[in-house]
């Protein structure tokens, strides 16, 4: 079934850890020269990715429904979704930065989701063709996923330096830890995809 | 780097797999400044560099160093009203705990400050061993765990927080620049270049030649 290049065809496995290939046969369980313990392939990679998924899925809503933040500017208070986040950024005409924070909280998030639906799903049906773009793509959601951090970082950073009491200060809302949780779940998602499996059961 | 095709079945050292598709490939040595590519999938598979090891132990002193005005010196303020106030990278942290959003505070807490600082402490680690040719038992964990960690400390991405946390307030308030935030600048451009220096493969290939 598998692809003949492959190394686990040709009886090798290797480390997850540091790398180094051990014969399958001759070897022990574990790496010699890191003490890791060996897999052929991630364990359970598709069911955890998909776990993962699901729970990113399910907290993406929260997180873009309800108010990101709490802004208090001169005793007027504000509450901002992310997306209201962004258009008051362009009502403000600092449009380049908006489509920076567009980019990382709206679009990365999306591609990030629907890019590890579509591994997913190629590889459970066995879609079999173009493998060397979807690595691409499993390539660009590893890159791009840190990146949507940046919007929980910038709220920290507010909280910390407008700070003047009841006049003019910065309260995170309950959607910023259900995007934090989007974030650090698509993540572990990612991680815990293994892309060798889009090359495996001799797609090419 | 060449794709196997036939049957090998000689030794185990003269190969290696793809880490992203498992190709089968055979080891060739590369000089400084070059780098190999997976023929199948394109997936970076070594890049060495000259002095990895001098250069990383040298970055992470030098990152360590900064990294104490960095995270205790104020990076950011504003005046408002006739009054001033500075906050501190801690301080985001803190005032995310005081709200309970616990969770959030211990995410930005490790991405910001435990992850950076700790892959720091584990390169200076582990390149000081190396430098000097002594045996540690620790120094595959160590090795393994800075590989686990080098993804999630996230300070260029907390930097440009910074910048857009700049853009945004500066059309309705005075900004100081404290000196954590140079401190803070120096502290991205190390840990950058250092995790652009840091050969895995030769680092791994040292600590089994010395254990």
């Amino acid at each position: 079934m598998r692809s003949k290049q492959s190394a686990l065809s040709q009886g090798f496995i290797r480390c997850g850890e540091c790398g180094l290939l051990a014969n399958i046969v001759q070897s022990a369980q574990y790496c010699e020269r890191c003490g890791a313990k060996l897999y052929a392939r991630v364990p359970y990679s598709l069911q955890r990715c998909t776990a993962l998924l699901l729970s990113s899925y399910a907290l993406y809503f929260p997180a873009n429904m309800f108010p990101i933040m709490t802004v208090t500017q001169l005793g007027v208070t504000q509450k901002h979704t992310i997306l209201g986040g962004i258009l008051s950024l362009v009502e403000k005409d600092m449009v380049p930065i908006a489509i920076l924070v567009f980019i990382a909280s709206i679009i990365v998030p999306l591609l990030k989701l629907i890019g590890i639906t579509l591994l997913l799903l190629h590889v459970k049906l066995r879609w079999c063709k173009h493998a060397r773009l979807w690595a691409v793509l499993y390539r660009l959601i590893v890159l791009v996923g840190r990146w949507s951090m940046l919007d929980i970082f910038m709220i920290s950073i507010l909280i910390a330096v407008v700070d003047f009491g009841g006049v003019s200060e910065v309260i995170a809302g309950p959607a910023a830890t259900a995007f934090a949780a989007v974030v650090v779940l698509t993540m572990l998602a990612a991680k815990s995809f293994d892309p060798r499996l889009l090359w495996d059961d001799g797609c090419l | 780097m060449d794709a196997v095709t036939t049957k090998p079945l000689l030794s185990v050292k003269n190969f290696i797999a793809c880490p992203e598709c498992d190709l089968l490939l055979r080891i060739t040595e590369l000089r400084p400044g070059e780098q190999a590519l997976c023929p199948r999938c394109r997936c970076q598979l070594a890049r060495p560099h000259r002095h990895s090891i001098e250069v990383c132990l040298g970055l992470s002193i030098a990152g360590l160093i900064i990294s104490i005005p960095a995270y205790t010196l104020p990076l950011l303020g504003m005046k408002l009203l006739g009054k001033s106030h500075s906050g501190l990278l801690w301080s985001g942290v803190a005032g995310l705990f005081q709200e309970g959003l616990w969770a959030l505070a211990i995410v930005v807490f490790l991405a910001s400050m435990a992850f950076p600082i700790t892959h720091l402490l584990l390169t200076f680690f582990i390149s000081v061993h190396l430098h000097v040719n002594k045996a540690n038992r620790y120094l595959a964990l160590c090795m393994a765990w800075l590989q686990h960690i080098e993804e999630w400390a996230m300070l260029e991405i907390y930097a440009l927080g910074i910048i857009v946390a700049c853009v945004k307030l500066s059309a309705s308030a005075d900004l100081i620049f404290g000196f954590g935030l140079y401190a803070f600048v120096v502290l991205l451009a190390i840990t950058v270049v250092l995790a652009a220096t840091l050969d895995a493969q030769f680092f791994w290939r040292k600590i089994a030649e010395l254990s």
